[in-house]
């Protein structure tokens, strides 16, 4: 192997030019002649006596050459050299070709970056490898856990040289930023440096130690906050000490962190003292591996800790708990479980369209291929072997795909943007871009290429020297393009039905979900007035319960209104338990608490379908009473009648405190699409001393909401007013955008297989044209030559459609599970898909059809 | 009959990092001369073939070059050993006097 040797002496010596070699041989015989002289020849005969020594220059000079040779390089360098003339020749080819290719790769790129973001990248910290998260398991499920359990923790285990609590829970804050809790040790376990200032560390825990802030490095940016400036957190005021590294984004990817503050500033900033108070679970804690520990073994030893101590964090009676030890280099979060499945499925989507895309640009240059066959045959006649000229024109499409994956990358990173903004989720997601996608992108081009490139270079040169020299030849050089091209077309329109029906699937789940039986009216209109967690905006928000409620049912056009606390699209939820006498509450309850005004049933359009809705008789005083939803009613009192039972709000049925069941609602949709049911519990918001945090009304015209609620109090925040509809829709993001996505490849495809048709058979008219003409000229009808073209055109369609067909069954099974609302008569969607193909195949094979049918035959036979 | 023979095959890569090792740097006429002399006369050497030989040794990394200038002040490039040539020469070398030293014990038997 001497090339690579020969490699590198070429590209760092720049080898040597033959001049340089001609320069010492000059001065060589020089030298010769002189010797000669000095031994007394002649100047002439010393000439002549060095040139017979130093002979062979010609020699000499083809061996120096062949030294810094390398084969191919060089020839690869022809190729390339070749293959760009090719392509400036023909304009319209490469523009079109480098146009398919930017899209469908820049397509697959974005879909990749986003997929390789969500699903691969570790933190960007220190040796992610060593992070665990260190979570207590009820039976099977992951619990929060309370400051006082994870300060026990931190103090008595060995086998995790750092471990941080921190919160997902948004601070509240003036400026609308970010900030969150997080205990001292966050930043030395993860290994992040301030990149100005410094981080927090565990002395700035201690309780008392002045309040301090850590930024991130985006937040920086944005809001031009300096060190030292100060941050209004409610009951303190944070000094900045220091900015985390640029592309730092925290521990739960996607969703971006503005600013860090020490868990012992929690009471201040926050209501509830939850630094002491063992009733709150709701951190997460990660940790960092001693060397030489690994996460089993840290489980082993964290678990007795983690049973001693349980009863410092929200348990239950009866639970097993456990603790569990899990990797964490990629952080925490369920991002990627959430998305896990809509970027595969999008992957493969794109992987199809750029599949199609290739085999279309096969068939374009099966086209050049044909063309071009008479130099083909020139060239293998003077002795090119086939092996040269297939690498030749594989070159010419590899160059075509560098060009392509070129206008791809700025396309690819535009798109893995829009995407995740069109998501809606993610923001602060790093796409950033690392060796996975560069060897993707490689992986890619090369697929690619091989598609494309191979087939046709291969058909190309597969005729032989005679054949591609002789005119009449057209034909079996013709068929064989024939076969290609057929079967590529054959491949395009299966994968086109294949990705129809994908697009049919997602838009019926869309339906399915947008038109599924909410149990209440889509129309009534929702406002939701947001409550932040402290004491002061609580007691202000508890005085406006009867204000609101009376000023709002007071405005003209409103036909009724009311009021409540943690409805259904509500920004917040609040769980509770429920239990009766014979059934205490079980792991696998949800139950929602909603506090209510009267009319709130009849406004909502909830039908009361056992009992009574919650009516001005249920106040302060009155018994204290709840109306149940179906789903509980039937849980806790299997099927028999519910109203006049009675009903704890406690995980344990205590009758000092027990509601009685008034009446029974019907389920509704709580807050998105694919809500479980679970039990609802409403209770009278008289009876509950709940802040209110929205308004429910259905009116005529437009009643001056806003206007309204300002009047009561002008400081007070309102969210969007909108119907329960359009809230609902607004939760559909990831629904409506892959359905839109699937249906823009759907149509991408529909266009592709019109396209494959229409050039497969556009080329077999105008081969058969001169056995047309003679048909016609022996009396063949128009008919007749209609039917044989179509005839084709049908074989190929029905070809497709077997092979399709179970591709789009397969598609339809793999998909089911994400489809909502699917039935088996869904089934019948790809059949629709296929009908739509076949009227595209036909309507793309009419023209060719009606081509060869008013084809003249004198004109036909003169062709040749 | 001329009893100078041909330059063995794969013998002047040998010759010549010898020459410079011994010589120090020289140009390529110089190094000819040298083998020239060495060889007294039996070495029919075609004094334009050690340029190939010197690009290929250089290529290898067992010399290195430079111009300057030759005694009749014409430019000339000025080839010297490098450390990775002298321990490629002991290699050689000691491997050729082993093949001597076999052929000879070999040929002397055969007699």
């Amino acid at each position: 192997m001497t090339w690579p040797r020969v490699l590198l002496w070429r590209l760092f010596r720049r080898g040597r030019a033959p001049a340089e070699l001609e320069e010492e041989m000059a001065a060589h015989r020089a030298l010769l002649a002189v010797e000669y002289r000095r031994r007394g020849m002649a100047p002439e005969a010393a000439e002549a006596e060095s040139r017979r020594q130093f002979a062979g220059t010609t020699q000499i000079r083809e061996q120096y050459r062949a030294t810094q040779r390398l084969p191919l390089l060089d020839s690869l360098a022809q190729d390339v050299a070749y293959a760009l003339r090719q392509l400036r020749a023909s304009p319209g080819f490469t523009a079109a070709a480098v146009l398919t290719l930017a899209l469908g790769i820049g397509a697959n790129l974005a879909i990749y970056r986003v997929l390789d973001a969500v699903l691969f990248r570790d933190l960007p910290v220190r040796d992610p490898a060593g992070l665990v998260q260190v979570q207590l398991l009820e039976s099977h499920d992951p619990q929060r856990v309370s400051y006082p359990l994870f300060r026990e923790l931190a103090a008595r285990q060995h086998v995790l040289e750092g471990m941080f609590a921190v919160s997902d829970v948004a601070l509240p804050t003036p400026e609308g930023a970010r900030g969150y809790l997080a205990s001292g040790a966050y930043f030395r376990t993860l290994g992040v440096q301030a990149r100005l200032g410094r981080v927090f560390t565990e002395e700035d825990d201690r309780p008392g130690a002045p309040p301090v802030a850590v930024l991130s490095d985006a937040f920086w940016r944005r809001s031009g906050l300096a060190l030292g400036q100060t941050l209004q957190l409610h009951g303190a005021r944070a000094a900045i000490i220091g900015v985390a590294p640029p592309g730092f984004y925290g521990e739960t990817p996607g969703a971006a962190r503005d600013f860090w503050v020490p868990m012992s500033l929690q009471p201040l900033v926050t209501p509830g003292d939850r630094i002491n108070g063992a009733a709150y679970s709701w951190l997460s804690i990660i940790g960092r591996l001693r060397p030489g520990i690994t996460a089993r073994q840290a489980e082993a030893a964290l678990d007795p800790l983690f049973r001693e101590f349980a009863h410092l964090t929200v348990t239950r009676f009866g639970r097993s708990y456990r603790a569990r030890v899990a990797p964490a280099n990629r952080g925490i979060g369920d991002l990627d479980r959430r998305f896990e499945r809509p970027l595969w499925l999008l992957m493969g989507m794109v992987g199809l369209v750029l599949a199609m895309l290739c085999s279309n640009l096969a068939n374009l240059l099966l086209g050049r291929a044909a063309v071009r066959s008479h130099e083909i045959g020139v060239r293998l006649a003077l002795g090119a072997g086939r092996g040269r000229i297939v690498r030749q024109l594989l070159t010419e499409s590899l160059v075509l795909a560098a060009v392509g994956v070129g206008a791809a990358l700025p396309l690819g990173s535009r798109g893995a943007s829009a995407l995740v903004s069109l998501a809606g989720t993610g923001a602060g997601l790093p796409l950033e871009t690392g060796w996975h996608e560069a060897v993707f992108t490689i992986a890619v081009a090369l697929i690619c290429t091989c598609i494309f490139g191979l087939a046709p270079a291969l058909a190309a040169t597969r005729a032989g020297v005679l054949s591609a020299l002789q005119p009449q030849s057209r034909t079996t050089a013709g068929a064989r393009r024939r076969y290609f091209g057929n079967s590529l077309v054959v491949a395009q329109v299966s994968v086109s039905l294949v990705l129809i029906s994908g697009a049919a699937l997602f838009a019926r789940s869309l339906w399915n979900l947008r038109n599924q039986d909410f149990g209440l009216d889509r129309e009534v209109v929702l406002v939701d007035i947001p409550l932040e967690l402290t004491p002061q905006a609580i007691a202000r928000q508890r005085a406006l319960v009867w204000p609101l409620y009376e000023r709002v049912n007071a405005l003209p056009g409103v036909r009724s209104a009311a009021v409540s606390a943690f409805g259904p699209m509500s920004s917040l939820v609040r769980t509770t338990g429920v239990s009766t006498p014979d059934r205490p509450a079980q792991r696998t309850d949800l139950t929602r608490l909603v506090c209510v005004s009267p009319q709130y049933f009849e406004t909502m359009g909830i039908p009361i379908v056992e009992g009574r809705g919650i009516t001005d008789s249920d106040r302060a005083g009155a018994p204290p009473a709840v109306v149940l939803n179906q789903s509980a009613a039937r849980a806790l009192f299997g099927g028999a009648p519910a109203a006049g039972r009675f009903v704890s709000q406690s995980d344990h049925y205590d009758s000092k405190t027990a509601l009685q069941v008034i009446g029974v609602a019907r389920d509704v949709r709580f807050s998105s699409a694919r809500d479980p049911f679970g039990f609802v519990l409403y209770v009278p918001i008289a009876q509950s001393a709940a802040p209110v945090t929205g308004l429910v009304l259905r009116a005529t015209g437009n009643p001056g909401i806003l206007a309204a609620i300002k009047g009561i109090d002008p400081n007070l925040k309102v969210g969007p007013v909108r119907t329960y509809g359009e809230a609902f829709d607004a939760g559909l993001g990831n629904d409506k955008l892959l359905a839109a996505i699937a249906g823009a490849f759907g149509l991408i495809a529909l266009a592709l297989s019109y396209a494959g048709v229409y050039g497969v058979l556009s080329y077999a008219v105008e081969r058969r044209t001169h056995e047309i003409g003679i048909r016609i000229a022996l009396g063949s009808g128009r008919k007749g030559i209609y039917r044989m073209v179509l005839r084709e055109a049908a074989l190929l369609l029905a070809a497709s459609l077997v092979l399709g067909g179970a591709g789009a069954v397969a598609g339809t099974r793999a998909l089911r599970g994400t489809l909502f609302g699917f039935a088996a008569a869904d089934y019948l969607l790809p059949l629709l898909a296929a009908a739509l193909l076949g009227l595209a195949a036909f309507a793309a094979s009419y023209l060719p059809a009606r081509r060869a049918a008013h084809l003249d035959p004198v004109d036909a036979l003169r062709q040749d | 009959m001329d009893n100078r023979s041909e330059v063995p095959y794969g013998t002047l890569d040998l010759m010549v990092l010898r020459t410079l090792e011994s010589l120090g740097t020289l140009h390529g006429y110089g190094i000819a001369r040298r083998i020239e002399q060495v060889a007294q006369g039996a070495l029919e050497l075609n004094q334009g073939t050690i340029y190939p030989a010197l690009l290929r040794l250089e290529q290898k990394g067992w010399i290195t070059s430079e111009w300057g200038a030759s005694d009749n002040n014409r430019r000339a490039r000025f080839y010297s050993i490098t450390r990775a040539g002298r321990k490629q020469l002991a290699a050689e070398a000691e491997n050729w006097s082993r093949t001597v030293a076999m052929m000879a014990r070999m040929l002397e038997g055969e007699s």
